[in-house]
């Protein structure tokens, strides 16, 4: 019904299985699954579910603000202050309960509304004056984490109740509280992406922006949902990061942004708009997440491993422009 | 009286509320000093010289919240101006500017003096200043329409572009820091911003001419990083100085010809491949200078604190390069075939223009640029941090891009970039000596980055119309 293959035939298994595989995210799970037996190989430690699942805690937040970047550099645009937001939500959530004597569940929401609302004027920029996103959010990557130091001065916050501790460090059903809030996310956002009309629109204005206007989509208002969206699960992302290392810092999550976009990118999001999926992201950052871990364990140093995740990302964009140019020609 | 007569800004509310505005503020600049002291006379300078007896004095019995009040209406006018037509928007832009600093001054001297830390004369003689300032916006505002006149346009056209704007926002903010605090003004300060900031002001012009290719490289703060520790390894091995500074510009010329491989011939978006780049040159450094800093490098090593002429040699390398890159690009073939590739990639296609060999010599250029930057980096101390300057690319990206280029492609100029370098670092420096919190300066220099970005759009916006 909705197929859009050229083939008028219902492809076979084998064909779809070989699409699937020579897709971004197929290759990307290929090298995931191969990286991950060779980890498996030199270090005990790496493949067991504990280690997995501590895994899974520490990759929630690049996670959740993966999701937005995709849509976002799906459209065309990027978003490069986002780990800005994830500290300002921080500083608000703590200074609101700490020096404003703020209940804690009042803290949380005001971290989170005033993170969306960092979202919201990032998109109303973009939308009503036309400052291309690059440079607004590279404004804002500045301005955010400013008001950040600004408001919290350089003074941490600590000492939080014990509840708050369960979405950071506590467990649900035996695994990481936060990671069945990434999963759920994934699960609701890439259903979004892939069969609405909304992503069905995101699609449209990444290919061309024009083409979607004239075609009676609201441009202007998806994009300001995005960017506000893209707001919001950062500030998500910086609660959960508070509630995970139990303390607030106005440095938190800098130079997040580049590691949100790598996994993105990875995943086999072009940056310059019209293709991309939410499980390539994911698959992004759980390979990301994974070949740290790995490498950290089976004794190279964790700085080393930094070049280890540059050389891949390079390397997976160029086996997947071999691959697309091979199938295209 | 006639209707003829244009010179006149039409009478709206602005009219009015401008001139009760510059009443209260030219009236409060001469009668403040009678109200504390009243056998003193109106000699402000005078008062703010000779006392600091006044402590005792009940400051807010005096009517001095007014002018942070006329401060704010001063800023909302100007602002309220730039938006509505009417009085000249470059006047109202400096009208916001100066009542945006007589409001900071007074947050500023109220929170001292709540504290006990600060008496009214003490911290607010340069105040007055602005204030003077602020009021004769105020009165011009209402003399210089805003129109276009022939000779404007002619003027618009000179000094309409990014470049203008941003030496005028300089020379502005010069003039209204140095009288709010003399000591901004000294040679050593001034010097000091020139000098610590020319490595980024070089690395920009690199930059520049990547981003107008419509290409980008956020590789810059660890290759400078990684060059910089290089550098200062052979020369502490024994290499003779000049040698020393000439490796980090042959290893940046490999490294950009790598990234310029990737992005012309396999076709990687350059974003993604300096991405990566950034973790793999960031994570060499790390592991083979193993955090050690380099120490103990010769004396004639120090290019950055040689000062032939009695002119520091980092000043004299960001004029004389910003000068060549600024010819080069605007009369060479290859300069102006930049542009063509990042205005329009296709038509310089068909124009016969190789893509390719132009990306590799930008590339090439740029990894040139990063080396003679962290050769300036390197020998600005004398010690080689092991790490790479925290968020180098940050201020090189922002640099160029409020210098003008735009991130599309196609258009800006280096000039423009090394100005905007020193445009910011000047932010940055006035923020300190008129006592804002240095909390609060990243804030402020966010806040600048976004009106300078506005400023400019608005710019081409008119133009295109």
């Amino acid at each position: 019904m909705k197929s859009k293959t050229s083939t008028p035939r219902n492809p076979t298994v084998a064909e779809k299985l070989r699409h699937l595989l020579i897709s971004q995210e197929g290759v990307l799970f290929v090298i995931m699954l191969v990286s991950v037996l060779f980890l498996a190989t030199r270090t005990d430690k790496f493949l067991t579910v504990d280690n997995l699942l501590q895994q899974g805690r520490f990759m929630t937040e690049v996670g959740l603000i993966a999701i937005p970047m995709t849509y976002i550099i799906i459209t065309g645009g990027i978003d490069l202050s986002v780990g800005s937001i994830l500290g300002l939500t921080a500083i608000v959530l703590g200074w609101t309960w700490q020096e404003l004597g703020f209940p804690l569940e009042l803290a949380i929401i005001t971290g989170i509304l005033s993170g969306t609302v960092a979202g919201f004027v990032n998109g109303l920029f973009i939308v009503r004056v036309g400052v291309p996103p690059l440079i607004m959010t590279l404004a804002t990557l500045a301005l955010y984490r400013g008001l950040a130091e600004g408001i919290s001065e350089a003074r941490s916050a600590r000492g939080y109740p014990e509840w708050f501790f369960q979405l950071g460090q506590g467990e649900f059903l035996g695994i990481p509280t936060q990671l069945w809030l990434l999963i759920i996310a994934v699960v609701i956002f890439g259903i979004i992406l892939a069969r609405t009309r909304l992503g069905r629109a995101l699609y449209a204005i990444g290919n061309n922006e024009t083409g979607a206007r004239f075609s009676g989509l609201t441009v202007n208002r998806y994009l300001l949902f995005i960017y506000t969206f893209s707001g919001f699960m950062s500030a998500v992302a910086g609660y959960i990061f508070v509630s995970r290392v139990s303390t607030t810092r106005s440095d938190m999550g800098t130079g997040m942004e580049l590691d949100v976009i790598a996994a993105v990118v990875l995943g086999g999001t072009s940056i310059f708009g019209g293709t991309g999926s939410i499980p390539g992201t994911i698959v992004g950052v759980v390979l990301i997440q994974l070949l740290k871990n790995g490498l950290t364990l089976s004794g190279v140093t964790s700085d080393a491993t930094i070049v280890v995740i540059g050389s891949v990302l390079i390397f997976a964009i160029l086996v997947n422009n071999f691959i697309q140019s091979r199938r295209g020609g | 009286m006639s209707k003829t007569k244009t010179s006149l800004v039409k009478r709206g509310p602005a009219h009015f509320i401008g001139i009760a505005l510059a009443l209260v503020i030219i009236g409060a600049y001469f009668l403040l000093p009678f109200v504390i002291q009243p056998e003193r006379g109106p000699s402000t300078v005078a008062v703010v010289t000779e006392s600091k007896k006044t402590n005792e004095l009940n400051i807010f019995k005096t009517g001095v919240e007014l002018i942070p009040l006329a401060g704010l209406g001063v800023l909302l006018l100007g602002a309220w101006n730039v938006i509505v037509p009417g009085a000249s928007r470059a006047i109202s832009f400096l009208m916001s500017v100066t009542g945006l600093l007589v409001v900071v001054y007074y947050i500023n001297f109220f929170r001292d003096y709540a504290a006990g830390e600060a008496t009214f004369i003490s911290n607010m003689g340069s105040a007055f200043w602005i204030m003077l300032v602020a009021g004769i916006l105020c009165i011009l505002q209402i003399l210089i329409p805003r129109g276009i006149s022939e000779r404007r346009y002619r003027i618009t056209k000179l000094f309409g572009n990014q470049e203008s704007i941003i030496l005028f926002g300089l020379l502005f903010l010069i003039f209204v820091v140095g009288i709010a605090n003399p000591r901004f003004l000294q040679e050593r300060n001034i010097s000091d911003i020139l000098q610590g900031n020319a490595y980024i002001a070089v690395a920009a012009l690199g930059m520049t001419m990547v981003i107008v290719t419509g290409n980008i490289d956020i590789s810059v703060g660890s290759l400078v990083g990684l060059l910089a520790v290089i550098s200062g390894r052979l020369v502490v091995a024994g290499l003779p100085a000049p040698l020393a500074w000439l490796a980090p510009l042959i290893v940046g010329a490999g490294f950009g010809a790598l990234i310029g491989f990737l992005v012309a011939y396999l076709r990687i978006p350059s974003i993604v491949v300096t991405l990566g780049m950034l973790s793999i040159i960031k994570g060499i450094l790390i592991i083979w200078a193993q955090g050690e800093r380099v120490r103990d490098m010769p004396a004639d090593y120090f290019l950055s604190q040689m000062r032939p002429l009695g002119i520091p040699m980092p000043i004299i390398i960001m004029v004389a390069l910003t000068i060549v890159v600024v010819l080069w690009m605007r009369y060479s073939a290859t300069g102006r075939a930049f542009y063509a590739l990042g205005g329009n990639a296709e038509a310089a296609r068909l124009s016969g223009l190789s893509q390719k060999r132009l990306l590799m010599t930008v590339f090439i250029l740029n990894g040139v640029f990063i080396g003679i930057a962290s050769v300036m980096y390197s020998t600005q101390f004398n010690i080689i941090q092991a790490t790479p300057p925290p968020a180098l690319e940050l201020s090189v990206i922002t640099a160029s891009v409020v210098g003008g280029v735009s991130i599309l492609g196609g258009t800006g100029t280096a000039i423009g970039s090394t100005m905007a370098t020193l445009l910011l670092n000047f932010i940055r420096s006035a923020m300190i000596f008129i006592n804002v919190s240095p909390f609060w300066l990243k804030a402020v220099q966010g806040l600048l980055i976004l009106a300078t970005v506005l400023a400019d759009l608005i710019r081409r916006r008119r133009q295109r119309l």
